[in-house]
């Protein structure tokens, strides 16, 4: 059944789809094959089921599969068994037919058409063996009937033309039948590959295809993949690897690839692809592993070769890059001009038969580990005659003797590895890049062809092009406020900063309010969340790039110097200087043509934009090149097409008629003042933006004085850092670097308006409800030019922002806080009802406003509806941090929370251990990106434990804590310096994928079984599909967060544009659990900006069993929503560490809180019984007891509603199982446990031997958490329980390591070792027997000791990227770290002997590292921002001398690492060649100090 | 640089009040100004809270954190555009408005840390633009070639006016008395607001081209010009019928309504007097004032300062009650003034002339529906309190005029003429030409909202006439 079927109707979208997985390649590297590869390639697979999801039934997997070197022998046997007679040059394809007969009869006819079309014949159809009852029921529903197809070439044909007239073949077979047939489907048809995939689970996999078992199928060459998708009904076609590749992670940028590969298909041109043929080349749907797959294979058929292919699709970080050459700088360059990069995390394999190869994306956030082999009984040699590769997600993913590896290592960001099995070579990364970048001479065209504006335009001319007596108009028509510039353009002008809000955003969105609201409001910025991570553009700023190329688009195909001719500039925010230069380059190359989007006012909105697009075809045909939309020249007599409208409407035009990409559209506006308006033009296809009206607001602020006296040029300067660096923000929570990928990506929700107005100009944004047509849209612009030619009315106040009498409603007014304070206080039902009339009779701001509990139901008495007791335990408070709030209103919602029987969040500052087992415990402890206080001890004193996933304020953003909030206690309970501000990174940076996601779980399930893991989700089109991956990967609770909940600090234009409304999120995630036979596995809580019982009641319905509330409590304390929770001066002393403001003006009581949700509860069930709803669970998904209102507004009585109340199939309403237990038991730390326990329980410490394996995952937490239960984080530390271990560790070993527990393992280890750790001591070394350098060779995995606050790690070996990030107090030696070394670090050691990769020590404010620089290198390596670094040879040093090398010495004794006893024997000689890292901010001797207490 | 504790680290602080004994001899403001430095400083206590309770309590709306952070930056000129967005005489509520009540007593800060001291920094703000010079800007303004008579120069007329001036419309102004303000100058006495604050504020008006028609009283015959005259009429005649008590002995010689004894103490000082009997004195009299609000403590001041033997207050409620402002309470105790809390009068006493009054004595019972406590008689609780002169200030009630009938302009039951701001043209009344606002429709009530009536009037009127 496909999902359509189950969910119509509804929110959710095939388009929402995502995939993560586990996967990798083998290869005989001198390629002879085998059929031994075939099986250890499976068993490989099978080692990687945890990265992997398995459906309901317990035996569907998400698809897995083989993408092999044509087996030729294997083929020409058995198409000879079946009588099929293969020529000298054959094909074979592996066919998913219908099982439909006809429909299958009338596939292969088509198909065999098209062959013979291209002069190929088709020798013969195979059935191709299979075993249906290797697959479960879900995957028996669509399973196709399989057949292989034989193609027999022409005698002489080339293969490269053969496998070209295949591709011809199929894509005009496919286009003739897939739009008929939903089955059929080519999973390879190649001369060089073929692929055995299905939905099945690896160990299944040789069980349903037969042949793999048949020893004749040998092959040199496996690509292998195991796939996690969000939702239960996988599709056999899209399990991998498909027909070139196999990729784990995700494009976050595929729409806006999509987009381009429909223009740009046009700009393709190739004599050896008759285009229009094969043209749309990318599938618009499927998954974005199946387009990156599309854009590949039409490369390779255009006749471009695998590399330069790949490195063009995802290309490594080079803008930024100071260490990258000149020439391999060009190169990338030069192929930047042609296409955006496919961005995102993204490991991927791939092979042509010949060649196989990983890439992996610039920032590396999938693991990639090979080892290679050289097989018992080979030679030994130079050549790698003899020798295997094996390359995958994890190290250790078959058995292997330890003297039989001749190297082991790791892919690093951005990087690509091959293997050409025809000349038996390893091409390592520099190989790949020296042969590409010498093919021409790149550099040589780039500075003969390439203009950059930047340098053209050496003074900005910023002087103001708008009359002063004109402004006030143009201000008014545009909708400038006091407001905007006073709280949005004064600060970008004054810091180059946006400025900070709290208290997020309780408004109504565009659609509901009562005012004119820009059209941008209407969209809602998207952002990564679980299934890809966002990026810290200010720490990793080394991989983000705004750079922008104008000119005609040449053919990509063809490398010539002339295709060096564009023009770049840094960033698509024109000055006025650039303006005007551009537009007077002129000449055939740059002709432009300026667009008035002004219409007379007798015309219509809609005509006047076909209007405009007609003027930009007729000017793009006529030769001419940039198309300037203005609305600068306004009448009093005209109306403005809004600039938004007419870049969409045009982009979209030109894209449809095959010129977008001999075009670019520069906007000329008015409307752009802030970064999310500029983000969204650019989103919707604008090349560059000149903001005009900003510019002139700035102008009269400076002419006002009103900016300090800083010269004009300083403040434009400084306004357009502002927007770069919220454009930056913007489009890296979406997980883009650079705004290339961004362009035209149309990565937004729209909220509220109809859909002739997306069709025509957002075509393909997600838009669910519908809502302003362009009657609307123009009524607005009436408006708006009545006042502003009117020359009595003002410039408006403003009062988006903040409350203003006759301005935007605001949910939170006075009046609303007023009530809720009297109520609270009073304690008197009567007060409250007061509260409530006020919210819930407010004029309609949310969604839930328009619907309307039923007031025609049968009524039952009160006395009937279940006990206040029964409801409380289903409130929780949201996630408010110690630090954030004041311990007082911090403790306070504990003891409410815990007297009611409902639970407190801790929030992200770890929690004092005084609290333990009190009523001041907070029930639900959080882990969020920063893992501030995040222990053992902690983790096990919570009945939830909470991953922060996103936060409704600012998804996609990290939370920061100024300094001043940072006071001693706080700075104890974070691990953390007092006055230093603490930075929460973006992403968690153990979840960059799905699969990590399941990981984080079972770490968190292992250290306490007996918690709930709740994952913390922010409503966005498509975060049901996430939450059903999130079910899949074992949460127990999933909360749905609205975008207006959020008391932390946060960008103004995140507060206000960023996520979605928890109504449509809410129902989406039901919907969607429901129709995956999910919900009944899942308990699902909503919050954000719920007041009354009425919400609770209208959230129940929606599909929630359990509410969080953040700012009601709040406000019951005390906080008047005042805003300023980030300037530490909160005058009710609710968020604030201020003493005198808590001690004195802080006046919450618990008994406030508990007033509070006595009333919500009472009011609850006052509503239930009028609903004659006995208890809750009859009330969760009863959407039939919701009716949907008008609407009081034109605009509102459009929004179509229904989808939210939209009935969905399912079983389940709500959780039925206590628990959701993982597929994986975790025996082996089990059997620990019980080896262990007495030893735990008497405090007697012991020694202990285990072998590991790569499935043996999170080693050691179920110890720390049964020590740290018995004894605190510490508490054992003198008796310790020795592990002694041999294997490869599988991921997570030692994550929350305690005190008292120290695991020596003799192997190595995937990610995430040490992580989280808290004390005790993990020392890992190769085995004995190990040939290789330990000092040249990965031994742990990325992200290790991420968040750890104690403890030792020793490696001998190197480390993966983002070492010790987050450390705050771990102390840890290795011989090399990858990139992004100590990011965010804020305590502890860490000593590398041995190389960095790129921006070491980005964020770091605390602790110290000593860095071994032995080339000279390590100061282009390191991130200037905030450390500095220090030699340690001279004799003020001695101290850190005298301490380096104990550390040296603890670490040789305990690894017996052959490089660190070098080391120490040349100490004298290697000591000028450390560094001594340290944040700028800490003085070298304190930093002795935190050593010898570290000591 | 704004500083984000000033408001702990700085106390707020008034400015100087003179002391009681040198301000009793004087009618003239007892409050001093702020310097710049105090008036930046105090400004810089506010947080800017993201609810601006204080605007959202003012009747105005007053965009008060915006011009508080403007004055912080010394921006005056700013400061005083800005507050006249939204006010018409900022420099007259800065003095006489009760700020407890309102702006400061909803300020967030007055919950402990003593709310910012918004009334006299408003009064800065407009006094010292107007002392360096500064005027409102209106170069941009386009006439419209339209005229709207106003009829009263009193807060709403006034504000209506200076609405209608900044749209390009041609107020002309009537008003009875010889000066403008109505109220303003002739009910308020000058220790609260002086004279030559709305003499300057007349010479600013007709700056900006307002027109002044005073000492002309409009009856029907005058109205009925009017109409022919001009394109539209602003009615905001106040409300000048006072309310009784009902009790025996309100007749007898002695008993003087409040605002015949304010504005006879008005027209004496500033030489308006038509004859020397119509000043009433309390020179060396034993004086009650019946009545809690601000009117009752302006009767209470303006005797001690005309120099009464003893001033008595009797109010019926207990002083939580009162309606009038604390300050003002406050003042008047200091300056002398004795209080009688939950006395209810029921007689005036005395044979040919005032001898007393006779109270009882109250206690407050439930709520009523709008949360005020009703007093209630103790039984035999009855004294007297000798008195030569009482002065009644119960408040006023409308005083409709007969010529409303014939031109449609309707009343409501307590005599209020009805206009309401909810509708096509806002405050329009039963005639289309004819607008009103301010007391006659509200009802007696504080200047402020006057104000807010007469500019709401004014954009009725300016959407009537299509500017």
């Amino acid at each position: 059944m496909n999902e359509s079927a189950h969910l119509s109707g509804g929110l959710y979208r095939p388009e929402f789809e995502r995939d993560n997985c586990g996967f990798g390649l083998m290869a005989h590297m001198d390629g002879k094959p085998s059929h031994w590869l075939v099986n250890t390639a499976i068993a490989s697979l099978g080692r990687m089921t945890h990265r992997g999801a398995i459906a309901a039934d317990g035996k569907t997997g998400d698809g897995c599969g083989l993408l092999m070197q044509k087996p030729e022998g294997f083929l020409r046997a058995v198409a000879h068994e079946a009588g099929i007679a293969t020529a000298a040059q054959f094909a074979a394809g592996m066919v998913f037919l219908n099982r439909d007969t006809a429909l299958a009869d009338a596939a292969r006819k088509i198909l065999t058409r098209e062959l013979e079309t291209e002069g190929l014949a088709v020798a013969g159809w195979r059935a191709v063996p299979i075993d249906p009852s290797a697959c479960g029921a879900e995957a028996l529903k669509s399973l196709p009937d399989i057949a292989q197809v034989f193609v027999n070439a022409p005698a002489g044909m080339d293969e490269n033309a053969f496998e070209r007239h295949l591709y011809i073949a199929r894509r005009r077979a496919e286009k003739v039948l897939q739009p008929g047939d939903k089955s059929f489907y080519v999973a390879s048809l190649s001369t060089r590959v073929l692929s055995y995939k299905g939905l099945v689970m690896p160990a299944y996999l040789p069980v349903f295809y037969r042949d793999l078992n048949d020893e004749r199928l040998q092959t040199a060459i496996c690509v292998f993949h195991q796939r996690f998708s969000t939702n239960t009904w996988p599709e056999w076609r899209l399990a991998q690897p498909f027909r070139c590749l196999a990729h784990n992670g995700e494009i976050n940028t595929i729409q806006g690839n999509r987009n381009w590969s429909i223009a740009r298909g046009h700009k393709f041109a190739t004599p050896l692809l008759p285009m229009a043929d094969v043209r749309p080349l990318v599938s618009m749907t499927g998954s974005d592993s199946n387009s990156l797959d599309n854009m590949l294979e039409a490369l390779l058929a255009g006749g471009m070769d695998i590399f330069r292919a790949m490195r063009l699709l995802v290309p490594p970080a080079w803008q930024n890059v100071e260490t990258m050459g000149a020439d391999l700088r060009a190169f990338y360059e030069y192929n930047s001009m042609h296409m955006e990069p496919w961005d995102g995390p993204a490991g991927i394999v791939l092979t042509d038969g010949r060649y196989a190869a990983c890439t992996l994306d610039r920032n590396g956030l999938r693991p990639a580990r090979y080892v290679i082999l050289r097989m018992p009984g080979a030679s030994e040699g130079d050549s790698y005659q003899g020798c295997v590769i094996t390359l995958a997600s994890e190290i250790g993913v078959f058995d292997y003797e330890p003297q039989d590896v001749l190297a082991k290592g790791r892919l690093k960001p951005g990087q690509m590895l091959a293997v050409d099995t025809g000349e038996c070579r390893l091409l390592l990364p520099e190989d790949v890049d020296n042969a590409l970048k010498s093919r021409h001479p790149y550099k040589a065209w780039m500075s003969k062809h390439v203009r950059r504006l930047d340098d053209e335009v050496a003074e900005q001319d910023d002087s103001c092009d708008l009359d002063g007596a004109h402004l006030a108009v143009f201000q008014k028509l545009f909708q400038v406020t006091n407001e905007e510039r006073e709280q949005i353009l004064k600060p970008l002008a004054a810091a180059g900063q946006e400025a900070v809000g709290s208290m997020g955003d309780d408004a109504p969105m565009a659609v509901l309010s009562r005012r004119v609201r820009p059209l941008y409001d209407y969209f809602r910025q998207q952002f990564a969340q679980v299934t890809n991570p966002p990026i810290d553009p200010l720490r990793e700023q080394i991989v983000m790039s705004l750079e922008t190329c104008l000119g005609r688009e040449k053919n990509l195909f063809e490398e010539k110097p002339e295709n060096a001719a564009r023009l770049l500039i840094g960033s698509p925010v024109l000055s006025r200087g650039k303006f005007e230069r551009l537009l007077a380059i002129g000449g055939s190359e740059y002709a432009s043509e300026r667009i008035d989007l002004n219409y007379p006012a007798t015309m219509d909105l809609q005509t006047a934009i076909a209007d405009v697009c007609d003027r930009a075809v007729a000017a793009v045909k006529a030769g001419k090149v940039i198309l300037v939309l203005s609305d600068r020249g306004i009448a009093a007599d005209k109306l403005t097409v809004h600039a938004l409208l007419a870049t969409g409407a045009v982009h979209q035009r030109l894209v449809h008629e095959g010129l977008r990409c001999d075009s670019n559209i520069v906007v000329e506006t008015a409307t752009a003042r802030d970064p999310h308006q500029f983000a969204v033009l650019i989103g919707y296809g604008a090349t560059a933006v000149y903001p005009y009206l900003a510019y002139a607001c700035l102008h009269e602020l400076a002419r006002n004085g009103e900016t300090g006296g800083k010269p004009v040029a300083k403040l434009l300067d400084s306004y357009r850092k502002g927007i770069n660096k919220g454009l930056y923000k913007i489009i890296s929570k979406m997980g883009i670097a650079t705004i290339t990928s961004y362009r035209g990506a149309q990565l937004f929700e729209i909220i509220g308006l109809a859909e002739a107005v997306v069709n025509t100009c957002f075509r393909d944004t997600t838009s669910r409800l519908a809502g302003a047509d362009f009657t609307d849209l123009e009524d607005d612009q009436r408006l708006l030019a009545r006042d502003a030619w009117n020359t009595r009315k003002p410039l408006q106040q403003g009062g988006v922002l903040k409350y203003l009498f006759d301005g935007e409603y605001h949910a939170y007014n006075p009046d609303v806080v007023r009530t809720l304070h009297k109520a609270v206080r009073s304690g008197d039902y009567n007060d409250y009802l007061e509260y409530a009339k006020v919210v819930n009779e407010r004029p309609v701001a949310m969604l839930r406003d328009l619907l309307k509990v039923r007031a025609d139901v049968t009524p039952i008495d009160l006395s009937e509806v279940e006990d206040e007791s029964k409801i409380l335990p289903r409130f929780d408070s949201a996630g408010m941090s110690l630090g954030a709030l004041s311990p007082e209103a911090h403790e306070a919602l504990a003891i409410a929370m815990n007297r009611l029987g409902g639970r407190s969040n801790s929030g992200e500052g770890g929690e004092d251990p005084a609290r333990y087992g009190t009523e001041k415990m907070s029930k639900i402890k959080q882990v969020a990106s920063g893992r501030f206080g995040v222990t053992p001890a902690y983790l096990v004193n919570a009945e939830v434990l909470q991953i922060k996933i996103a936060q409704g304020a600012k998804p996609g953003e990290g939370g920061q804590l100024p300094g001043d909030k940072v006071n001693e206690l706080i700075a104890r309970l974070r691990y953390a310096t007092p006055g230093v501000a603490l930075i929460s990174p973006p992403p968690h940076h153990d979840i960059y994928s799905i699969e990590d996601l399941a990981q984080l779980i079972f770490d968190l399930k292992q250290v306490n079984p007996e918690a709930l893991v709740s994952v913390k989700l922010v409503a966005e089109p498509g975060v049901g599909t996430i939450a059903a991956g999130v079910a899949k990967a074992y949460a127990d609770l999933i909360t749905i967060s609205g975008y207006d909940g959020g008391t932390g600090a946060s960008p103004i234009t995140s507060v206000k544009h960023a996520g979605s409304p928890w109504e449509l999120g809410l129902s989406e995630a039901h919907q969607v659990l429901r129709a995956n036979d999910l919900r009944d596995k899942v308990r699902v809580q909503t919050d954000g900006g719920l007041k009354t019982g009425l919400d609770v009641v209208k959230a129940a319905i929606l599909g929630a069993e359990s509410f969080g509330f953040g700012t009601g409590p709040m406000v019951a304390l005390g906080c008047k929503f005042l805003r300023i929770c980030h300037l530490n001066n909160c005058a009710t002393g609710v968020a604030t560490q201020d003493k005198v403001l808590r001690q004195e003006h802080f006046i919450g009581l618990p008994e406030m809180v508990m007033n509070y949700f006595r009333f919500i509860a009472r009011e609850t069930r006052e509503w239930m019984a009028r609903l004659g709803v006995r208890s809750m669970a009859e009330l969760i998904g009863r959407t039939d007891l919701l009716e949907i209102l008008q609407g009081e507004t034109p605009r509102q009585r459009k929004l179509d509603l229904k989808p939210l109340v939209a009935k969905v199939d399912g079983k389940a309403q709500y959780c039925v199982v206590p628990r959701n237990v993982p597929f994986d038991q975790g025996e082996l730390a089990e059997q620990m446990v019980r080896d262990c326990l007495p030893a735990i329980e008497h405090k007697t410490g012991g020694e202990f031997t285990y072998a590991v394996q790569n499935v043996n995952r999170s080693i050691g937490a179920r110890l720390s958490g049964e020590i740290a239960r018995r004894h605190g984080d510490q508490g054992m530390a003198e008796a310790p329980i020795v592990l002694r271990l041999t294997g490869t560790a599988g991921q997570s070993f030692g994550v929350w390591n305690a005190g008292g527990l120290h695991m020596v393992l003799e192997g190595d280890a995937n990610d995430y070792v040490g992580k989280g750790m808290a004390g005790g001591k993990l020392v890992i070394a190769p085995p004995k027997a190990s040939r290789f350098k330990s000092n040249e060779t990965t031994i742990i995995g990325n992200t290790c000791l991420y968040g750890a606050t104690g403890g030792k790690l020793l490696a001998a070996g190197l480390a993966g990227e983002r070492f010790a990030v987050r450390n705050s107090g771990a102390i840890a030696v290795v011989e090399g770290v990858g990139d992004h070394g100590c990011e965010y670090m804020t305590g502890g050691c860490v000593t590398v002997l041995g190389p960095t990769g790129v921006n070491f020590g980005a964020g770091m404010t605390g602790g110290l590292a000593y860095v071994l620089d032995l080339d000279n290198a390590f100061v282009d390596r390191y991130n200037h921002e905030l450390i500095d670094i220090h030699r340690i040879g001279t004799k003020t040093m001695h101290p850190y001398r005298a301490h380096l090398q104990g550390v040296i010495e603890e670490y040789v004794r305990e690894t017996g690492s052959a490089w660190g006893r070098y080391l120490l024997e040349h100490f004298s000689d290697v000591l000028e060649k450390f560094w001594l890292v340290k944040p700028k901010a800490a003085s070298l001797s304190e930093l002795l100090d935190t050593l010898r207490k570290a000591a | 640089m704004a500083n984000d504790f000033q408001f702990i680290q700085v106390p707020r602080i008034d400015p100087a009040k003179k002391p009681a004994a040198a301000r009793v001899k004087e009618f003239r403001e007892i409050y001093c100004s702020f310097d710049a430095e105090g008036a930046s400083s105090q400004a810089d206590r506010c947080l800017a809270c993201g609810n601006p309770y204080c605007s959202w309590k003012c009747p105005v709306h007053n965009y008060i954190p915006n011009w508080l952070k403007l004055v912080h930056e010394g921006a005056i000129e700013r400061a005083a555009e800005l507050s006249h967005r939204t006010n018409s005489l900022p420099e007259v509520c800065g003095r006489v408005c009760p700020q407890d009540r309102l702006c400061e007593g909803a300020c967030t800060l007055n919950d402990g840390f003593g709310a910012v001291t918004i009334g006299a920094v408003e009064r800065y703000i407009t006094d010292t633009a107007f002392d360096g010079g500064w005027r409102p800007d209106l170069s941009a303004v386009k006439p419209t070639g339209k005229r709207v008579a106003v009829v009263g120069a009193g807060p709403a007329g006034l504000a209506c006016a200076d609405v209608l001036v900044r749209a390009g419309v041609t107020p002309v102004v009537f008003d009875r008395y010889p000066e403008i303000g109505g109220l303003l100058t002739f009910g308020i006495p000058e220790f609260k607001l002086e004279k030559q604050v709305m003499q300057r504020r007349r010479a600013v008006f007709e700056g900006m081209g307002v027109q002044f028609r005073l000492n002309t009283e409009i009856d029907a015959e005058a109205f009925a010009r009017l109409l022919e005259d001009f394109d539209a009429v602003f009615l905001g005649m106040g409300t000048y019928t006072y309310m009784q008590g009902g009790f025996p002995g309100e007749e007898l010689p002695g008993v003087l309504a409040a605002l015949d004894f304010l504005i006879s103490n008005v027209n004496h000082c500033l030489g308006f007097e038509k004859s020397v009997d119509d000043y009433l004195s309390m020179k060396g009299q034993r004086v009650v004032v019946l009545g809690g609000g601000d009117t009752a403590m302006d009767c209470n001041r303006t005797s001690i300062r005309q120099g009464a033997a003893q001033v008595t207050c009797a109010y019926r409620r207990d002083e939580a009650n009162m309606p009038g402002s604390k300050r003002e309470v406050a003042n008047a105790r200091e300056e002398g003034v004795q209080f009688l809390w939950n006395r209810q009068p029921v007689e005036i006493v005395g044979k040919d002339k005032v001898e007393g009054v006779k109270l009882v004595t109250t206690e407050l019972g439930p709520p009523d529906a709008r949360g005020r406590r009703t007093p209630q008689v103790v039984p035999g609780s009855e004294e007297i309190v000798p008195a030569d002169r009482v002065l009644i200030a119960f408040g006023f009630r409308p005083s409709p005029q007969p010529w409303f009938v014939e031109h449609g302009i309707k009343t409501d039951e307590r005599g209020r003429v009805v206009a309401v701001e909810a509708q096509k043209f806002k405050k329009q009344t039963g005639h289309p030409k004819v607008f009103a606002g301010g007391d006659m429709v509200r009802g007696s009530d504080l200047v402020v909202t006057a104000i807010w009536e007469g500019r709401q009037a004014a954009e009725g009127i300016l959407d009537y006439l299509g500017v």
